[in-house]
């Protein structure tokens, strides 16, 4: 093969205590299609986030055309011919399709001349193979085009890098097989195509060779004739479980507490049924893009599912806000701390107490001060939250603690029914089995869980059953004693399907 | 024909439109109403105000805004006056440039809190909206500058007709003020740096991660939208001569709206400041008519002219949405002719 265009030696990346990426050591060639496979949190994004110089590697060295270098920041990355689009495309909604495209062009001098800009960036989208006029405003484009506008951005800058992270995830099927085939087409013109994609079908239509990483480590390294899904997804999952979380004895009854009976969502989820017995943890496991969040909101009332049944006790019931769910005993605990689930400048007691205001206000409509203090106590003690007092910022805690905050919350509703989304994520090992344990006692008190977790060993241990999801589809429901990470994430790249 | 017109271009004829209308209007309301009398009190009003809303209109684009700009005109303007008053021999240009630059002076201050201490434009500008204020009345001593001790050039030269047009005075402030406009709004679509003032606006991530540097942009903004604030100062000294300490009060808000009404984004990333030029004759042109309109006490003009904004910006948003809906429509059934065929 020819000289390797970009070559990462022995890279580690550590964000405080957490190691995110430990002797990572990948070599890219002109030409090829290089797949990255891995878990969700398994170092994807902090890899590619040190290819763009997004962030500094903490060790190890970079080569470029075989030269060490050390890329200072994204115009460095960019300068050496390295750049990434994402699931999510970054193009100014004001600006045209030229415009957006030369945006940060050095070569062309002062004065814009929007005529031979279009014509250029016409010129780079054909060499992409796709139809789109260069006039258009950006913010009219659908998603896939913006990607088309990302890709020909990074040919304009002489791009021999060229990562796609999770590119097909919001593509329709006809897009997706279009992006696919640029990707082949780009690696033809000697350009290195990075290719993140957690469809294994799309990975041996395109790559060339395909590397897997676990925990931040390189696992393998291999040609894609040589590798099977089945292997590829052993490596994937490989992970020591060993005692790291605690199984709690079941405490499930047969008393069902909600029944969910192919529950669509046009155009995300279809057909979703399941029933969630009291006194039963139900993980649902999957990887980005299973749309299990989707799901989860439409339960709680957030975004209304288009057809399908939920009975709630018994009754059927079709939430249209999040507070008629919350009265009627739901609880949706949301993966996004940051955004959608706490006031991070406000203390902890006002965070706990904000849900249930009502509850709080004393005879003269004023807020019950003492009584704040006092729940917020309680729960304090109760899930063991470890800060000086509760008039501490939320933001001051720790990622667990703000995670128990949380929960307090919502427990202070006495909810029947907990939804719980990514309950232990970015959060330390000892915080995880506390909230475990704090999700087990609530569900042996009476009340019924639904945890989407991403963590598998998290699901194995502390589920009753697993349901698996794989782009808005029902994989299938196994019960935790049959099940093995291999099983479940074969289902959820569609390797595997229960029969229904 | 219409579907080959930029947005922009689209968004300053209907903004032309609302104002035939306004005139129309009062023209209806308001005896003895177009004439060329109108036309020159129009524009020798507007050309100060011009200069301070595309000053604010950079800032705007970049998601920003500028509160502390009818203070550094106040300031410029004094400063300006008391220069040539103690030395009344310096060069028309030499104090023009003073003015400027002393102008682009405060914008390096605001410039420099927003984009490198990252303090949220808002308060960095309203606390030296004060500050700026307050240093002009200490600066002036509690005097003022008079006209009587300003070189006639100075005084004459807002006034000096350039060339009429039938009744229409093309008065020398106002031309000046239009040609400074439409050469920023020359090199804000066709230099291709100024291009990076509308990427910082439209999506600063996106703009960060294209390697703009999205700091120096800011700052940028701010040093011209001083420098522009600083001509404005010079003009203002030139119209009226004399100069208190109150000079430019209010202005900062009446550029936010002049720029707003003439369609610049408030949320940054779009907007012309041709747009900004006619949103500021439009607001002028609304508060001087309703003077002169009978019907409407003075007690109730300012609500009235808070109405008229805001049912201006109205009518131009419902006319582009309209409008851009419409087009879309059309390639539509364009792109789907041309598949079928």
């Amino acid at each position: 093969m020819s000289q390797p265009v970009l070559r990462l030696n022995g890279i580690s990346k550590h964000f405080g205590m957490t190691k995110a990426l430990s002797d990572m050591s990948i070599i890219l060639f002109p030409g090829e299609v290089h797949a990255i496979v891995g878990e969700n949190g398994a170092g994807k994004s902090t890899m590619i986030k040190i290819m763009t110089g997004v962030h500094k590697s903490t060790s190890g060295t970079i080569e470029v055309d075989g030269d060490a270098r050390t890329i200072t920041g994204p115009q460095a990355a960019r300068d050496a011919g390295i750049a990434a689009i994402y699931q999510e495309p970054m193009v100014f909604p004001d600006l045209d399709v030229a415009e957006n495209i030369f945006i940060s062009d050095k070569s062309s001098g002062l004065l814009m001349r929007p005529l031979i800009q279009r014509k250029r960036a016409s010129a780079l989208i054909d060499r992409i193979g796709i139809k789109l006029d260069a006039s258009r405003i950006a913010s009219g484009l659908t998603l896939a085009e913006q990607q088309v506008v990302e890709i020909a951005r990074a040919l304009s800058q002489d791009v021999r890098v060229l990562i796609m992270d999770e590119p097909t995830a919001s593509l329709s099927a006809h897009e997706a097989a279009q992006l696919r085939e640029i990707a082949k087409t780009l690696a033809g013109q000697g350009v290195a195509v990075v290719y993140i994609s957690h469809r294994l079908e799309e990975i041996f239509e395109i790559a060339d060779r395909v590397t897997v990483i676990r925990d931040g480590s390189h696992i393998s390294t291999k040609p894609i004739a040589e590798v099977t899904s089945d292997g590829m997804i052993a490596e994937m999952v490989g992970r020591e479980v060993g005692n790291y979380f605690a199984k709690a004895a079941g405490t499930v009854t047969d008393n069902i507490i909600l029944e969910v009976r192919n529950l669509t969502l046009d155009g995300v989820f279809a057909d979703i049924s399941f029933d969630l017995h009291q006194g039963e943890v139900l993980c649902m496991a999957g990887l980005v893009g299973a749309r299990r969040t989707d799901v989860a909101l439409a339960l709680f009332g957030i975004t209304p599912p288009t057809s399908g049944t939920v009975k709630y006790k018994g009754e059927i019931t079709d939430f249209t806000t999040p507070r008629a769910a919350i009265e009627a005993g739901f609880a949706y605990v949301s993966e996004d701390r940051r955004k959608l689930g706490l006031a991070m400048p406000m203390a902890i007691k006002s965070n706990v107490s904000l849900a249930t205001l009502d509850d709080f206000l004393s005879p003269f409509g004023l807020l019950d001060r003492a009584k704040e203090d006092k729940v917020a106590h309680h729960f304090s003690e109760r899930l063991n939250i470890r800060t000086p007092n509760v008039e501490t910022p939320v933001g001051m805690l720790s990622g667990g603690n703000q995670q128990k905050v949380m929960l307090a919350k919502w427990l202070n509703l006495n909810p029947e029914l907990l939804i719980f989304d990514e309950p232990t994520r970015g959060i330390d090992i000892g915080a995880k089995a506390e909230v475990h344990d704090l999700i087990r006692a609530f569900v042996a008190d009476g009340g019924a869980a639904l945890v989407i977790s991403s963590d598998l060993p998290e699901v194995l241990a502390m589920g009753d059953r697993i349901l698996v999801m794989r782009e808005g589809h029902q994989m299938g429901i196994l019960d935790t004693s049959e099940a093995t990470q291999e099983i479940v994430m074969m289902m959820a790249t569609g390797q595997m399907q229960e029969a229904v | 024909m219409l579907s080959r017109i930029s947005p922009q271009t689209l968004r300053i004829l209907a903004l032309l439109l609302v104002l035939v209308v306004v005139l129309l209007f009062f023209s209806t309301q308001v005896p003895n109403y177009l004439n060329g009398r109108l036309f020159n009190r129009i524009s020798s009003s507007v050309a100060i105000m011009a200069l301070i809303a595309c000053g604010q209109t950079l800032v705007i684009l970049t998601r920003n805004i500028d509160l502390s700009i009818g203070s550094v005109v106040g300031f410029v303007a004094f400063a300006t006056g008391s220069l040539i008053t103690n030395n009344p021999d310096i060069a028309p240009f030499i104090l023009a440039t003073y003015s400027i630059f002393l102008g682009a002076c405060f914008g390096v201050i605001n410039g420099l809190l927003v984009a490198y201490a990252r303090i949220p434009s808002i308060i960095v500008t309203l606390g030296t909206m004060a500050l700026f204020r307050s240093a002009l009345v200490e600066y002036s001593d509690a005097k003022s500058i008079t006209t009587n001790n300003l070189p006639t050039w100075l005084v004459d030269f807002p006034n000096t007709q350039l060339f009429t047009i039938g009744t229409f005075q093309f008065r020398a402030a106002f031309v000046v003020a239009v040609l400074v406009v439409v050469a920023v709004h020359i090199a804000l679509t066709r230099l291709r740096p100024a291009r990076k003032l509308y990427a910082v606006g439209s999506n600063p991530e996106a703009a960060e991660m294209a390697g703009i540097n999205t700091k120096l942009v800011v700052f940028f903004a701010f040093v011209l939208a001083g420098a522009l604030a600083g001509l404005a100062g010079f003009m203002f000294l030139a119209r009226f001569g004399t100069i208190t300490v109150v000079a430019g009060l209010g202005f900062e808000l009446k550029s936010v709206a002049s720029a707003v009404v003439g369609g610049v984004n408030i949320f940054g990333g779009s907007g012309t400041v041709i747009g900004a030029l006619i949103g500021a004759i439009l607001v002028d042109l609304i508060d001087m008519s309703l003077v002169r309109w009978q019907l409407v006490s003075e007690f109730w003009r300012e609500a009235v002219l808070g109405a008229l904004i805001l049912l201006s910006v109205a009518a131009d948003a419902i006319l582009m949405r309209r409008l851009v809906k419409w087009r879309a429509a059309r390639e539509k059934t364009k792109t789907k002719s041309e598949v079928s065929s």
